[in-house]
């Protein structure tokens, strides 16, 4: 075996370093982007759907099928504070009022996932058992409002008070590559549910 | 063989190449339509509100109006708009309007009923110069002024409150804001009707009972009974109700009415003038009870409706020497509610009633000095939560309709 061998199987022995480096840099950069990519995909339509479910249940707040059955809209919400809220409305159109809570569970229910943050949010329909998923929520926080717009400070004793309700909500994605969470958040500066100003 | 090699590299760099710029591109088109589709929801549904309220606000501008829209032009979508009588004898109406953008649908269905000055805890046209209301005073239902509302010290509105005029606070917002447990709006612009009490001797001259010709009518609910009489020397007569009032609508032409008793069914007074002084005016002798009081028996059905076209004053007499209870819905068209002599008769306890007060001017019951009665009555108003949902037979309307129920 010559000198130029030796030169051409370093050499080789080189450029095949700098390729397999590449390639492994491709690897590791092209699975980060389609873990976060993929991660910040599942995060939108988790947050869309926790908004969309919001939305459609915060607008029915005092709504009842029957008008005659809930005439006085000021009983509308039970209790709220800034985690949390029950209200009565009549969710499936049958003229008997419902209960919805919305609540925040601790993080120490998903110590599971990788995101030390991530909590479960629930929703309960009167007394049936709480239902959840876990959506990376990371932060549900209600404002509430007066009739003169002005804002009403914790804790809430007098839930008769509230007539609209700026909603925030946070969503993480609940694993991420090197702990790099991808994160949106949303707002509903302010939610009106017109029942609880019918009459 | 170097060259083939190279080859093989560069294609297979491409090939992950391809597959992962494809991954990306799924990743970004479903993110798109993702937002996409919740923008489109959200736009279709914002559409259908603002028909709901475009048809709402024609509905206030002309209550017979039933033409619905048809693929309306809006914010880059459309809308439909159809409106249905669900209730013809109770003329209940409902909209339901449709916005759709983007191949998205949202609907909005908004019931309306007929609205009625019953429901009304308190009304009046003008709050009588500066009476203020304070933290002693609460309004348990729905409430509506025509003139400024005057808030000292934290009044408490459980009802809705609307009032034409502004808010006036006696020191500041701080000091004095009410507490308005069922919503506040300003601007409301909704008038006292001029003839609401005369257009009541047709539905007397209908099915009803009406008393004409007389200076001064006595009338004495007594369960199904009514006694009346002409003069108070006179011994009562009596009617039996049901019979003689099937529609419960119960007139006095152009005299001065005395009540008191106990009233079984659902009835309304009505008492007018024809410009002779002191006429169509209703005197309260005594208490006007229910059979059976709705706060102790919550199915009852006893419902009265007390329509002055001038003022519904408590007599100055020795049974309302010591409190006076009444239930029933006022309504003072020309004047408003007070006490007879307030100023100069004894203190004569509280007025406990039941009911709602509509009226032109807010009238004194008493005075007070130091926080305590020097004459006449103290207050004790308790809303008859039924009147949100019922009213006493032929009691005015305000010509419009009222929002009942909005399902979005």
């Amino acid at each position: 075996m010559g000198f130029s061998t030796i030169l051409d199987v370093i050499g080789s022995m080189i450029i095949g370093g700098i390729l397999l480096s590449i390639t492994m840099r491709l690897n590791d950069a092209a699975t980060a982007k389609t873990y976060n990519y993929s991660g910040e995909l599942s995060l939108q339509e988790n947050m869309a759907t926790v908004a969309q479910i919001i939305e459609d249940d915060f607008r029915k707040i005092g709504y009842c099928a029957d008008w005659n059955k809930f005439p006085d809209p000021t009983k509308a919400v039970v209790f709220a504070n800034e985690s949390s809220i029950k209200y009565l409305t009549d969710i499936d159109y049958d003229s008997n009022m419902d209960s919805i809570r919305y609540y925040l569970g601790p993080t120490s229910e998903l110590l599971s996932t990788p995101n030390p943050r991530d909590r479960m949010l629930y929703r309960v329909l009167n007394n049936e058992a709480p239902k959840s998923a876990n959506l990376g929520v990371t932060q549900f926080r209600m404002v509430y409002f007066d009739a003169l717009g002005d804002t009403l400070l914790p804790p809430i004793l007098n839930p008769a008070l509230i007539t609209s309700v700026e909603i925030n909500l946070t969503v993480e994605s609940v694993a991420a590559y090197d702990t790099a969470y991808s994160s949106a958040f949303w707002r509903q500066i302010r939610l009106v549910a017109r029942n609880l100003k019918n009459r | 063989m170097s060259g083939k090699a190279s080859l093989l590299v560069v294609m297979g760099f491409n090939l992950i190449f391809l597959v992962l710029s494809k991954n990306f591109g799924d990743v970004s088109s479903r993110t798109v339509d993702n937002y996409v589709n919740y923008y489109q929801g959200t736009v279709a549904h914002d559409i259908a509100i603002s028909a709901a309220n475009i048809a709402a606000n024609q509905i206030f501008l002309d209550p017979t109006w039933d033409d619905g829209y048809s693929d309306i032009p809006f914010q880059g979508g459309s809308y439909d708009v159809q409106l249905a009588v669900i209730d013809p004898y109770k003329n209940i109406r409902e909209i339901t309007a449709e916005g759709n953008f983007g191949g998205k649908t949202s609907t909005v269905k908004v019931k309306f009923a007929p609205s009625k000055f019953s429901k009304f805890a308190y009304y009046s046209v003008s709050e009588g110069g500066t009476i203020w209301w304070t933290g002693n005073d609460t309004v348990w239902g729905p409430f509506h002024t025509q003139d400024y509302l005057r808030a000292a010290y934290h009044p408490v509105f459980y009802g809705k409150a609307t009032t034409k005029k502004s808010l006036i606070y006696y020191t500041s917002q701080k000091a004095d804001k009410p507490y308005f447990l069922g919503g506040y709006e300003q601007g409301v612009n909704l008038p006292l009707p001029s003839d609401a009490v005369d257009k009541m001797e047709s539905f007397a001259d209908d099915d009803g009972l009406k008393f004409s010709g007389k200076d001064t009518v006595y009338l004495m609910f007594a369960g199904d009974s009514l006694k009346y009489k002409y003069k108070h020397s006179d011994p009562y007569l009596s009617l039996y109700l049901p019979a003689e009032s099937p529609n419960g609508m119960i007139f006095a032409k152009d005299c001065v009415l005395r009540l008191k008793g106990t009233v079984k069914g659902q009835y309304t007074i009505g008492c007018s003038s024809t410009m002779s002084l002191g006429k169509g005016t209703i005197y309260l002798d005594d208490d006007i009870v229910f059979n059976q009081d709705p706060r102790i028996h919550p199915t009852s059905n006893d419902l009265l409706g007390i329509c002055a076209e001038n003022s519904v004053y408590i007599t100055d007499n020795i049974p309302n020497r010591s409190d006076i209870n009444i239930h029933g819905s006022i309504y003072c068209e020309k004047g408003g509610f007070g006490a007879q002599n307030y100023d100069s008769r004894p203190k004569s306890g509280n007025i406990n009633l039941l009911g709602g007060i509509i009226q032109n001017t807010r009238k004194a019951v008493g005075t007070f000095s130091s926080g305590s009665i020097k004459t006449g009555f103290a207050k004790r108003y308790a809303y008859d939560n039924r009147l949100l949902v019922a009213s006493p037979p032929f009691f005015p309307g305000t010509g419009g309709f009222e929002i009942v129920s909005w399902l979005e």
